[in-house]
């Protein structure tokens, strides 16, 4: 049985941060991963990081624009730790040897991204997160940090009910084993597999989310998921919104800049609910199931910066944007919630933490800013680490009767007859009910059919089994596992979505049109419930930015 | 669309041989055959082992060999890649240990390669307050080197690996000219000697598969041989611990200083050494056969030769 005295439960961008710090600090540090590190998702992110290095800008407009971004729900303090520790934040990675786009003077470059005032996103052409992972993962490597890579996290070890731990499966080998740690740190990323289609990369499954509720911690603010304007036919794939920011127009059939009309000022580069929102809309319209992304008016200049980006245009949509449109549609990006985090990571359970996409630290408020996800992982990845590096240690008691627990969990699973259920359906069902139903545009009524069909989902599952019965690389039985976490935070995502009866950023209800801050400048916070999630709310912290109107 | 895909099944544990299992498998028009694989796994055949994350051309991890090519499986169309008989072959990469199916050991295969090259920056000073500042046109070639995303077709198309897979790789070199090219590292000396050991950067036989194979454009041969002439400039003997590349390059720079060209035979000799130039005999013995070795062997002066070594002198009077 291994044991460490922080356990870090994710190998992506917030993850390896938080190992590092943990390690810095003196903690002797394990980190599990679904996938080698350098796979996870944050190596997609392409747009950038946020930090105010460029003459003119500050923290305070950073946090500004971060307020004002998420609609006014984001969590004021956390704002500005996150944009106060920005710069020190970019900084660090230079340092270890992210190659950052310089301007004519050697200084860091910056670019434009949505929602922002002023040009604060550092880059590395359109590989940001790309270079950021390589030079964490580098530095992993440098500290020796013990990595289990390919193994599946499938419950979290308790006592008295503090987290002691983990039990995990190794893909290679099909063993269950147990991780005694003194303190656990979720990073497992965000849910939003839970849709379909999906920008997501496949581990994306909310497993971290589904864990830390079933353990007794909270999630807050769900509900708010955030669609990307530019997927592109089928899968789900998107081009980066660097497009838009260098002057890319969203076009209906007749030729119109339709998000104009939400955004007169802004326009495509408005945050990302807002154009989101107007494509969706656009599109039920009709007849066209796709509105155009307008690329001829561009120089080929600077699209040849995005090298990768041009390359998923020609292959992937199969078009020429110097001649031809680019046909996109919303898909589902990011989710804004998660487990209820303080700014130290501290979740509702002791001992257990997490940071980056699975956690709700509340920076992202409604709706979150490109520039801000990077930034987000790294800051509060950091401060998780190093929180959890100081609990003092935990006597490992009971686990061997967990694991054993565990074991015969995951043994009926694979021992469940097959039956006519298949995982894969009922996944796929999930994600387009989610999609139908729970998008960014979203009734009362829809709604209350997702709650239905959620729950016949899950109903579905508990019938299905599995066919594969081998040990070794049993990919089916990790998919199986990995869905029972999807319908945890689906069901959480729709009962936080009919709760909050307002529309404010990403959530967007035709029955409640207005923002209502005297009822709702509240975060939505879900407890686990056998019967289904408790909901209550939890009032924004205004500290400096009081709720204005938001229009851009 | 109705098409037949022939997979590679194997299972490390039990052994045996390889085979083809074929799955007619219903999809879109715009499916990939990553959407192909996920639809046999979840509706076909849930033992179906293989690798998958982004999604989206940027994480390396579905690479397989498409109809006989290296490709991501998630950046593959069935449509464009099919055979007219609509069939679309799916195997590991070549050179790799299958562990099973389409899993195979990316452990040994690359990353434990890319850790010999100790793969982190090494500061060069003290850190700044600050970024560092830098011009931009030296970090160019940095983000180019990182644009790998550890798909290791360059190491399946490489020309040595098949042969002697203890050599570290167009993958691993590329990791390395990332830091010696890094004007942020201190340690470039270090790092030269380190790819200059035997099965490091002069194992390369510059055939450009491997820029061939990069789908990234990264041009991995072009990298070792930007580490070859750092380790050059720094000077041969003490840019490399490999004694056969610097006699190599003594031994070429002086034959053609003071003849106007390469002695061939005596390159081998010096660079070898009387007693490995002994197991060289079988290969001089076919090449006399051939009438590829000149008898008596003679090495005269080329017309200008004079001319050729005040070049020699020209270039170092202007590189100290």
């Amino acid at each position: 049985m291994p044991k460490h005295s922080v356990l870090i439960v994710g190998g992506g961008i917030a993850g390896m941060r938080a190992a590092l710090a943990a390690k810095e600090r003196g903690a002797d540090v394990g980190l599990i991963s679904k996938v080698h590190p350098l796979r996870t998702q944050g190596g997609t992110s392409q747009g950038g990081i946020n930090a105010a290095v460029r003459d003119g800008d500050s923290a305070e407009l950073h946090a500004a624009d971060t307020v004002k971004g998420g609609d006014y729900l984001g969590e004021q303090s956390a704002v500005e730790l996150l944009t106060g520790a920005a710069r020190s934040a970019v900084v660090a990675l230079d340092h270890w040897g992210v190659p950052f786009n310089r301007d004519p003077n050697g200084r860091l470059d910056a670019r434009r991204l949505g929602g922002a005032s002023r040009s604060r996103a550092c880059f590395v052409d359109d590989m940001t997160g790309h270079a950021i992972l390589q030079v964490l993962h580098e530095q992993l490597l440098k500290a020796g940090i013990a990595t289990y890579q390919e193994w599946a996290v499938t419950n979290l070890l308790t006592e008295d009910g503090a987290c002691i731990g983990a039990v995990a499966l190794e893909l290679a080998s099909g063993r269950l084993d147990a991780f005694a740690a003194n303190a656990v740190v979720l990073a497992t990323g965000g849910c939003t597999r839970v849709y379909e289609p999906t920008s997501a990369a496949y581990g994306v499954t909310g497993d971290g989310v589904a864990l830390a509720y079933r353990a007794g911690a909270a999630l807050s603010d769900m509900e708010m998921v955030q669609f990307h304007s530019l997927g592109i036919k089928g899968s789900g794939m998107i081009l980066t919104e660097a497009l838009l920011g260098l002057g890319g127009y969203l076009i209906n059939a007749a030729g119109e800049r339709f998000v104009l009309q939400s955004a007169p000022t802004l326009g495509e580069q408005a945050p990302r609910d807002v154009v989101a929102r107007a494509a969706e809309k656009e599109i039920a319209r009709g007849p066209a199931e796709f509105v155009a992304l307008d690329l001829r008016h561009l120089g080929g200049d600077e699209l040849k910066r995005l090298e990768l980006t041009g390359h998923i245009i020609k292959t992937q949509a199969g078009v020429d944007p110097a001649t031809q449109t680019i046909p996109v549609r919303p898909v589902a990006h990011r989710t804004m919630g998660g487990v209820h985090v303080s700014t130290d990571g501290a979740t509702g359970v002791a001992g257990l933490y997490a940071a980056g996409g699975c956690a709700g630290t509340g920076v992202h408020g409604a709706n979150g800013l490109a520039g801000n996800w990077l930034l987000e992982a790294l800051v509060f990845g950091e401060r998780a680490g190093l929180a959890a590096a100081q609990r003092a240690p935990q006597p490992a008691k009971g686990v061997d009767a967990q694991l054993e627990d565990e074991r015969r969990r995951i043994g009926s699973i694979v021992d469940r007859p097959v039956g006519s259920e298949k995982a894969g359906a009922i996944r796929s069902e999930l994600g387009r009910l989610m999609r139908r139903h729970v998008g960014p545009v979203r009734t009362a009524s829809g709604l209350r059919q997702a709650v239905n069909q959620v729950a016949e989902l899950a109903a579905r599952y508990q019938k299905a089994g599995i066919a594969n019965k081998q040990q070794r690389f049993n990919y089916e039985l990790a998919a199986f596992l990995e869905l029972e976490s999807l319908l945890t935070v689906g069901k959480v995502i729709v009962a936080a979505a009919g709760f909050r009866e307002e529309s404010r950023g990403a959530h967007y209800r035709e029955d409640h049109l207005a923002r209502d801050d005297a009822r709702w400048l509240a975060h939505t916070v879900a407890s686990f419930r056998p019967e289904g999630p408790a909901m209550t709310s939890k009032p924004v912290a205004i500290r400096r930015w009081k709720p204005e109107g938001r229009r851009y | 669309m109705l098409t037949t895909f022939k997979v590679h099944r194997y299972d490390s544990e039990l052994g045996g041989k390889p085979t083809f299992q074929q799955y007619a498998v219903d999809l879109p028009e715009d499916a990939t055959v990553l959407d192909g694989l996920f639809k046999i796994r979840e509706e076909l055949d849930g033992t179906l082992a293989f690798r998958a994350s982004c999604n989206r051309g940027f994480c390396g991890e579905c690479t397989l060999r498409i109809n006989r090519g290296g490709r991501l499986a998630c950046m593959t169309r069935v449509a464009a890649t099919r055979t007219k008989e609509g069939e679309v072959t799916v195997e590991p990469t070549r050179f790799v240990r299958v562990l099973k199916d389409l899993v195979y050991d990316v452990d040994r295969q690359l990353w434990q390669k890319i850790k010999a090259v100790e793969p982190w920056l090494q500061p060069a000073a003290a850190e700044p307050n600050s970024e560092h500042v830098i011009p931009d046109a030296e970090l160019r070639p940095i983000r180019n080197a990182m644009k790998c995303y550890y798909c290791g077709l360059c190491d399946e198309g490489c020309s040595v690996i098949p042969f002697d897979n203890t050599f570290l790789g167009p993958t691993a070199l590329t990791k390395a000219y990332r830091f010696v090219a890094d004007p942020r590292d201190g340690a470039r000396a270090h790092r030269l000697r380190a790819v200059g050991e035997p099965r490091g950067m002069w194992d390369c036989v510059h055939c450009y598969e491997a820029d061939e194979h990069c789908p990234r454009g990264i041009e991995p041969t072009a990298r070792i041989l930007d580490l070859r002439e750092m380790a050059v400039s720094a000077g041969v003997k003490s840019g490399t611990t490999n004694p056969q590349v610097a006699r190599h390059y003594d031994s070429f720079a002086r034959s053609v200083r003071t003849s106007g060209w390469l002695d061939e035979g005596r390159l081998a000799l010096e660079t070898w050494g009387i007693r490995r130039a002994l197991d060289l005999l079988p290969v001089a013995w076919r090449a006399l056969r051939r009438g590829k070795l000149p008898i008596p062997y003679r090495h005269p002066k080329r017309h200008g030769a004079e001319r050729i070594g005040k070049i020699f002198e020209k270039v170092e009077r202007r590189t100290p």
